[in-house]
């Protein structure tokens, strides 16, 4: 049959679903954990909902993946009602995209290798992501390189590579065990 | 847990802009502010955002939370980054400038001297960055409780954006009721199986992979879910055609009106800064009087 | 020869197999139906029933891949020639979970669905939803939002959704899974009447007693993949096995005499002489905020050792409600809650899992271990047993469940029914006393369902068992004790022969009779308790 080689750029019908489902799922996780502010977290903050556009771009390719961090984003603040804050959108957004560079690579979720492989891109686009959305504070809010660094990108990228790293492969091997289960190609 | 979302129809000003000519003056004014560093145009763009907001029609007793959020936020940009750290200024504040304890100063009762370099120049950028972002702010802050959450798919349909993409923002605002319920139906199964999400020994990494048996069940419910949903989106003919959208949108005079205001503040800033050169930082000779 | 091709739905020879199996979801099926008609197509889960309705409506090939043979024609089309777009104008798909075919955040946005995904203008998109809003009486809620609504409303949201498009054919995949009796009774009513005004309706539902009262003009029968019977409604009832089905009760009654007499022993038993209460609620009233009225209204009932409960009533009567303070997830606003004599209000939620275990209706709301074994020793875990213990609990309770071999299996890769087995066990290796069920029927078909209950309630290790239901056979056959709620108020607690005597306390609090019931009632006098109808088969000559 045609389509047997997943293309990661498709953004079909399922792409729509997912990508909704994905940033509803950040939005609300985002909010959750917000409200019940986990106790005694102490510099990194648990941040659950890190992991989710990391998680469904290597699940379902870079669009779902962007969609899912850069609306859940944009919804988990709308919820909690603190405005609307583009370039961590954006940054949001990149932390998904770039671990869905490796969705077409992955066939067996549960596998060392795949796993390995999905912990490299959190690195990557925990880097990436809250790289631009860090970068863009100097443009924003005028500070210098030193600052940006230490105050904005340090921060953000140890937390989400934190929870990112620690999530990720619950998931993957979760998802292993229910990715036979859908006849839609 | 409850989910509601901010926004209230106030019969406000607000409320008879179309929801694209929003977004357009946002954005032209969020580029805008960000562009220029002189007060003479951050502070009639900030007195612009102070109307704009007053549109709105919001009480404070809604907006506080966000407001409490934004202020942790300027706090930390003005406040520790400007004035005490001097690192949020180094972009645009040259080296050097009118020291004001060019000696230090000594902490009475302590007795500790401390060397403290806050200059002039940085108090005055850090009013500016007040007025800047206390702008972006005030224009931004006010979305979540004045943009009626209907409108965004259409809105971005408005504005461009595909009918997939445009679509995949109101289909998300579908499933939020539901997964908000999902995990708090999780919770309790949870709970009931003596599951304390407060008591966690161990150290960061425990307490993180401690959210999984919260995290993987509902996760796994949506993507489960997720092949029923686009089913019966495939069997409604998503994708068919160019789609309709109901939400109605239409631009009126008044719409068309601050289209036009939003361009020309854009191109007339744009022109400032790139062709007559204006917009720098500059600090005023009344302010520095203040201090010498 | 006209009216050959005027026929809605012609299937012939229809093969299927899916590119992920290896064996074929349909094999050689053939049927047609006539304009104005019901069709039921009867079945138990993996029957092909769900193959054969995606086959018809376009999924199967256009979202689905695999090997099709054979032929359907719509009106005279093969459907293989048509476009998604074209199908969908003409098939009007129902799907199982309607939660989840629900795609608008407002009722009027999700019927114009559709409609707008055609590319309709917009004034004739909303004259078409206000006409199709109103076939379904439900044009009061045009303004709400789809999340505050019922499941008896969201089906009617979805079928409003379905109707604007105006098909002629009708396909609706176990449409009353969802609905509690009384809106499955009003839904009927509706398929029946579409049929009436010459749609022509195609059900796919295990629950065959319910469906038959409607009286479809044709029933089909599948097993495997095949059709293996074809024909009337009182044929039905003689060719297919009913422990599969679920047929009214006087058929199986007869049918049952020349079987073996089921073997059934439940192990708990009510002990009058000695009364041990496990928890005892003592005028409790719940409300969620001061400013909303009572969700429970002082609510006075104890289970005791030996007891198996159904606790019977409407949506929102507060049966959950009332389970969540047995839990200790809800502390009453006023009155008391005791867990084996101590309140509930000094009581973490982990501390009152000792004495109760709950499980939920899907299973998958709690599954998240990489193994079964894992799964198993969360509980015990999160109580503070002892390693060793823990060992025994998980080893005793994947024992007592039957699935010894599945303990190093991912408990998201289980069959439905295995799932349901796995938070059985993941109470019994926390060794609370009590097990408590929501719905322990919801999503299996009959025959599972059946053996599930039966498994249970046959299995040591729980001192009294209550569970949440609709389906008042359920009640009847299991529990040795039956509780009605209706707003918030316990109308009446008994043994089941006391508390469903009187049909019309059942009707006003929303239950309705069953054949069973009145089998049972009927022989009452000679069997002087309720029993399952291949039971009464044997007693009554």
């Amino acid at each position: 049959m045609a389509g047997k080689k997943k293309s990661i750029w498709k953004f079909g019908t399922r792409e729509v679903v997912f990508a909704a489902i994905g940033a509803a799922l950040y939005a609300v996780l985002a909010y959750a954990t917000n409200v019940l502010q986990l106790p005694g977290a102490g510099n990194v903050s648990i941040r659950p909902a890190a992991v989710i556009p990391m998680f469904f771009g290597i699940a379902f390719g870079p669009i779902v993946g962007f969609i899912t961090g850069f609306v859940g984003n944009i919804l988990s603040d709308l919820l909690s009602g603190w405005g609307f804050w583009f370039w961590w959108d954006l940054g949001n957004g990149l932390m998904g995209l770039i671990p869905g560079l490796i969705a077409a690579s992955i066939v067996d979720y549960g596998a060392l290798k795949s796993i390995l492989l999905g912990e490299l891109f959190v690195i990557l686009g925990a880097a990436g992501g809250m790289g631009v959305a860090s970068l863009s504070e100097m443009w924003v809010s005028g500070a210098d390189l030193n600052t940006v660094i230490f105050a904005n990108f340090i921060p953000a990228f140890i937390g989400n590579t934190v929870n990112g790293l620690i999530l990720l492969p619950i998931l993957m091997v979760a998802y292993a065990a229910i990715s036979k289960r859908s006849g839609r190609g | 847990m409850l989910i509601s979302w901010r926004y209230k129809f106030r019969n406000s000003i607000m409320d008879r802009i179309d929801p694209r000519s929003r977004w357009i003056f946002s954005f032209a004014f969020l580029i805008s502010a960000t562009m220029v560093w002189s007060a003479n145009f951050l502070f009639p763009l900030f007195i612009i955002a102070l109307i704009w907001y007053a549109f709105g029609q919001t009480r404070w007793k809604e907006t506080r939370r966000g407001w409490f959020l934004v202020s942790i936020m300027l706090f930390s940009m003005i406040v520790i980054n400007t004035i005490i750290t001097g690192g949020g200024a180094g972009g645009v504040v040259p080296p050097g400038g009118h020291v004001l304890w060019p000696n230090g100063f000594t902490v009475p009762v302590v007795n500790w001297h401390i060397y403290f370099g806050l200059t002039v120049e940085r108090i005055w950028f850090a009013l500016c960055q007040l007025m800047r972002l206390g702008g972006v702010s005030l224009i931004f802050v006010l979305i979540p409780y004045t943009m009626d959450p209907r409108a965004y798919g259409a809105t971005f349909r408005g504005l461009a954006m595909p009918d997939s993409v445009a679509y995949t923002m109101e289909l998300a605002f579908r499933f939020i009721p539901t997964l908000a319920r999902d995990l708090s139906v999780t919770l309790d199964a949870q709970k009931a199986r003596g599951y304390e999400l407060e008591k966690v020994k161990g150290g960061i990494f425990k307490k993180i992979a401690r959210i999984a048996p919260l995290l993987v069940p509902v996760t796994m419910n949506a993507i489960i879910a997720s092949e029923d949903v686009a089913n019966a989106m495939d069997l409604r003919c998503f994708g068919q055609a160019k789609r309709t959208w109901i939400y109605e949108l239409n631009f009126h005079r008044w719409d068309h009106m601050l289209n036009a205001v939003s361009v020309l503040m854009l191109v007339g800033i744009i022109l400032a800064v790139y062709v007559f050169k204006l917009g720098g930082f500059w600090v005023p000779e009344w302010f520095m009087q203040l201090f010498v | 020869m006209s009216n050959q091709s005027e026929s809605p739905i012609i299937v012939t020879d229809l093969s299927f197999r899916y590119n992920s199996r290896s064996d074929l979801a349909l094999n050689k099926v053939s049927f047609s139906v006539n304009p104005g008609e019901v069709l039921l197509i009867a079945g138990s889960s993996g029957c092909g029933k769900t193959t054969l309705m995606r086959c018809i409506n376009g999924l199967i090939p256009n979202a689905y891949q695999g090997d099709v043979e054979g032929d359907i024609t719509l009106f005279g089309q093969s459907v293989f020639d048509l476009e998604m777009s074209e199908i969908s104008q003409t098939v009007g798909t129902i799907l199982q979970d309607p939660e989840r075919q629900i795609l608008g955040t407002y009722v009027l946005n999700d019927v114009a669905f559709g409609l707008e995904s055609l590319g309709m203008p917009r004034d004739q998109i909303l004259s078409r939803v206000d006409q199709a809003l109103d076939r379904m009486g439900i044009l009061h809620l045009r303004d709400r939002e789809t999340f505050g609504t019922s499941g008896g409303e969201k089906q009617k949201i979805a079928l409003a959704g379905v109707l604007a498009m105006n098909p002629r054919i009708l396909l609706l995949d176990e449409p009353l899974a969802s609905l509690d009796p009384a809106s499955a009774h009003e839904a009927l009513q509706i398929f029946r009447q579409l049929a009436d005004e010459g749609l022509t309706v195609m059900i796919v539902e295990h629950r065959v007693e319910d469906v038959l009262a409607i009286h479809p003009e044709r029933v089909i029968y599948m097993d495997e993949g095949r059709i293996t019977y074809a024909g009337d409604r009182n044929g039905l009832l003689q060719a297919v096995d009913y422990t599969r089905i679920k047929l009214p009760a006087e058929i199986v009654m007869d049918r049952a005499r020349s079987d073996p007499p089921p073997k059934f022993e439940p192990i708990l038993k009510q002990d009058p002489q000695h009364v041990d209460e496990l928890v005892k609620f003592d005028h409790v009233h719940f409300r969620y905020d001061e400013e909303l009225p009572f969700v429970l209204d002082d609510i006075n009932f104890s289970i005791n050792h030996g007891d198996v409960i159904a606790i019977l009533g409407h949506n929102g009567s507060g049966k959950t409600t009332m389970v969540k303070h047995a839990l200790g997830l809800l502390k009453p606003t006023r009155g008391e809650v005791y867990l084996e004599g101590k309140s509930t209000r000094s009581m973490t939620v982990a501390a009152a899992a000792k004495s109760v275990g709950y499980v939920f209706q899907s299973p998958s709301q709690m599954l998240f271990a990489p193994t079964v074994a894992e799964e198993l020793a969360f509980g015990p875990t999160n109580l503070g047993m002892a390693k060793a213990d823990i060992k025994n609990n998980i080893q005793w309770a994947i024992e007592t469940v039957n699935l010894e071999e599945e303990l190093d299996t991912p408990p998201l890769a289980l069959s439905f029914g295995q799932q349901k087995r796995i938070s059985i066990a993941a109470v019994l290796s926390m060794r609370s006393r009590i097990l408590m069920m929501d719905e322990p029927t919801a999503g299996q078909d009959y025959w599972n369902y059946r053996t599930f209950m039966d498994a249970i309630l046959q299995m040591p290790g729980f001192d009294a068992i209550a569970f949440i239901t609709h389906d008042l056979d359920l009640a009847l056959i299991y529990a040795n004790r039956i509780v009605i709620l209706y707003d918030g108020r316990i109308v009446a607690d008994g043994p089941p022969e006391a508390v469903l005597a009187d049909e019309e306390r059942l009707i006003h609090c929303r239950i309705l009779p069953t054949s069973l019931l009145s089998l049972n009632k009927l022989h009452l006098p000679a069997t002087g308790s309720f029993y399952r109808a291949e039971t009464l088969a044997h007693m009554i000559g």
